[in-house]
């Protein structure tokens, strides 16, 4: 990947900020998006992260990043965050903290893994589970600057109740004729579900992605199974490698 | 995909067109409202900014006093350290998982099984060496052992077949080892150093089945090593030599930060322990 | 000081976090050449492996490791031996 491809951005310092919170939603059974007040914040692009510092009474810390789920429009930063079974911080963030609270929190990360609508061309979003996150960060600024980008998301999720934004996805898609949401479910599908099932593959990717033809632009993002398979798939299909954004959320389990 | 009913709470913003809003009005919502009834001084605070309406609480958890370094405590925020019994299996600092996490230094060699070979050496000389079929006539033992990770995972009575070392040294017609110290080289580069005394007696293994079934490739297969008593990076994936040495020598982690013996009980993780 | 190597499962984008903390601007858009096959990228291109034991990260075009990183109770730890530089 050569710089050019990546947003003009400043070389700044990265300091640990406050960030206060102000209201907690809850997207799944498991994943809540924190509507964050960070007073000090300088801004950010879509698709970036931040890093988010927690100390407990006994001076124990433990840090973990989180990508930014809101776009630069919004006054409130915004993290979606899965609680990850045993995980030390997402059980925190997602069960015990409560509209008040705060923590420390530092960025914006991530100059590389970026989509704004000055960048050209069709856009081909695909996430595995919780990788939605950054890429609907992509998706809310392209609707707020009303963005006219051919544009496809592709989301496999596990189950309908793992679908993280699903009416706000549905409601995107039916206002605007160029953009196109494809779910894909892979363990549970509601009775009549006339979609997609199973894991994303080369075929449904040949299906539905942009063809290389037209040089899509392409942000892969979940577990590092699913972003390797994926990139995979992609560069058997012809995608220039150079064309493919990846952002990999920690090794699997199982 | 249908939408979920959206349930419209009485002073919500109708007539904001923005998703942000309908999105907060989610049925779960009461949940959060209830929390804000119970507490003292409360208010919901409905905030016009531009063209979009949020609902806003106002801050009422007084945050308790910051550490002496200025750092904010994070309210409720505490490690996670699971009490697990049986306790005398658990070795400290770790807990049981049920899962099989994946952790590499590197992409997962495709490995063909005919290209695959087993090598033992002693310097520069080679003691033995097999290919898949010949590696697979060797002598075979199965094992339960638990298996933890310097990552604080443990997985207990996992079940592993393979080769012993005292099996490989009689197939090499050794009747002892002839260097002290070993280490092990694999696919993709990944190296670590294992005291002989800590392979033989059945202590370790070269193994090619997982719970009855070949390795899968990104746990190591066809073949990594296993020293389940030390910690599981010791048990290199896609083990292809294993060089006998004479003084120990530190292998990929074992330079670089973890300890160079790497002993559970003791709790030996990093350098420096 | 952190003691976040002990989750069992990576929560958000870890790896490269351990790199990124021991410097100041953001890595990810910083270049970098590979030195054993030459080629050029951004450190937020390069394959990331082996969190949360540490950072291995890897060229995209020879595999080769550029850069480590180990965060321990004792010590951070970087190399960078397989990076020819690091531009911002």
């Amino acid at each position: 990947m050569t710089a050019t491809e990546t947003a003009a951005q400043p070389v700044r310092r990265l300091e640990w900020q406050l960030a206060q919170v102000r209201e907690i939603v809850v997207e799944t059974y498991r994943v809540r998006s924190l509507m964050l007040h960070v007073p000090d914040w300088q801004g950010h692009l879509p698709g970036q992260h931040t890093d988010i510092r927690l100390t407990a009474a006994d001076g124990y810390q433990a840090q973990r990043s989180y990508s930014i789920a809101s776009p630069p429009e919004d006054e409130l930063l915004s993290l979606t965050v899965e609680r990850v079974d045993n995980g030390e911080v997402s059980s925190y963030l997602v069960e015990e903290l409560r509209a008040g609270d705060q923590f420390e929190l530092r960025g914006p990360i991530g100059g590389y893994f970026v989509w704004t609508v000055a960048m050209d061309g069709p856009l081909c979003l695909i996430a595995g589970g919780s990788g939605v996150v950054p890429l609907m960060a992509m998706l809310r600024h392209r609707e707020r600057r009303n963005g006219h980008a051919p544009t496809l998301l592709l989301y496999s999720s596990r189950s309908p109740e793992d679908v993280i934004y699903r009416a706000e996805l549905d409601a995107m898609a039916r206002r605007d004729p160029n953009l196109r949401v494809v779910n894909t479910l892979t363990r549970k599908q509601p009775d009549g579900w006339m979609g997609r099932r199973g894991r994303i593959d080369k075929a449904l990717l040949a299906e539905e992605c942009f063809p290389p033809e037209q040089g899509p632009k392409i942000f892969v993002c979940g577990s590092t199974p699913f972003v390797e398979d994926v990139s995979g798939f992609l560069v058997e299909l012809g995608y220039d490698p150079l064309t493919i954004k990846t952002e990999r959320f920690g090794p699997s389990g199982g | 995909m249908n939408l979920v009913g959206l349930k419209k709470i009485a002073n919500g913003c109708a007539g904001s067109r923005h998703s942000r809003s309908r999105r907060v009005l989610r049925h779960h919502r009461e949940r959060f409202e209830l929390e804000a009834e119970s507490t003292a001084d409360n208010r919901r605070d409905y905030r016009s900014m531009g063209t979009q309406k949020i609902f806003a609480r106002r801050q009422v958890h007084k945050q308790k006093a910051d550490t002496m370094d200025g750092t904010t405590i994070s309210r409720g925020f505490r490690s996670r350290r699971q009490e697990q019994t049986p306790k005398n299996r658990l070795p400290p600092g770790q807990y049981v998982t049920t899962d099989f996490p994946v952790l590499s230094a590197g992409p997962t060699p495709q490995i063909k099984l005919g290209d695959w070979t087993f090598a033992l050496q002693l310097g520069g000389s080679l003691l033995g060496k097999w290919n898949w079929a010949e590696f697979e006539a060797l002598p075979q033992t199965t094992i339960k052992r638990d298996i933890h990770c310097v990552t604080k995972w443990s997985k207990l009575d996992t079940t592993w077949q393979g080769v012993t070392f005292d099996d490989l040294l009689k197939a090499v017609g050794l009747m002892e080892p002839p260097a002290p110290y070993i280490m092990a080289h694999c696919d993709g580069g990944y190296t670590t150093n294992v005291p002989v005394a800590d392979l033989i007696g059945g202590k370790g293994m070269i193994t090619t089945r997982y719970e009855g079934l070949p390795i899968p490739p990104a746990h190591g297969g066809p073949a990594r090593l296993l020293v389940p008593h030390l910690y599981f990076w010791k048990s290199a994936k896609w083990v292809r030599r294993v060089r006998f040495m004479e003084k120990d020598q530190p292998g990929f982690w074992e330079s670089f930060g973890y300890h160079n013996y790497g002993n559970p009980w003791k709790e030996q993780r990093y350098d420096g322990d | 000081m952190t003691d976040n190597v002990s989750d069992l499962v990576l929560e958000g984008n870890a790896a490269a976090a351990l790199v990124q903390e021991l410097f100041a601007c953001d890595i990810t858009i910083a270049q970098t050449q590979c030195d054993a096959c030459g080629s050029v990228e951004g450190v937020g291109s390069l394959r990331q492996y082996a969190a949360p034991m540490g950072a291995v990260l890897r060229c995209t075009s020879c595999d080769s490791v550029l850069m480590r990183a180990v965060h321990t109770p004792h010590a951070r730890w970087l190399e960078m031996k397989g990076a020819r530089y690091l531009r911002f």
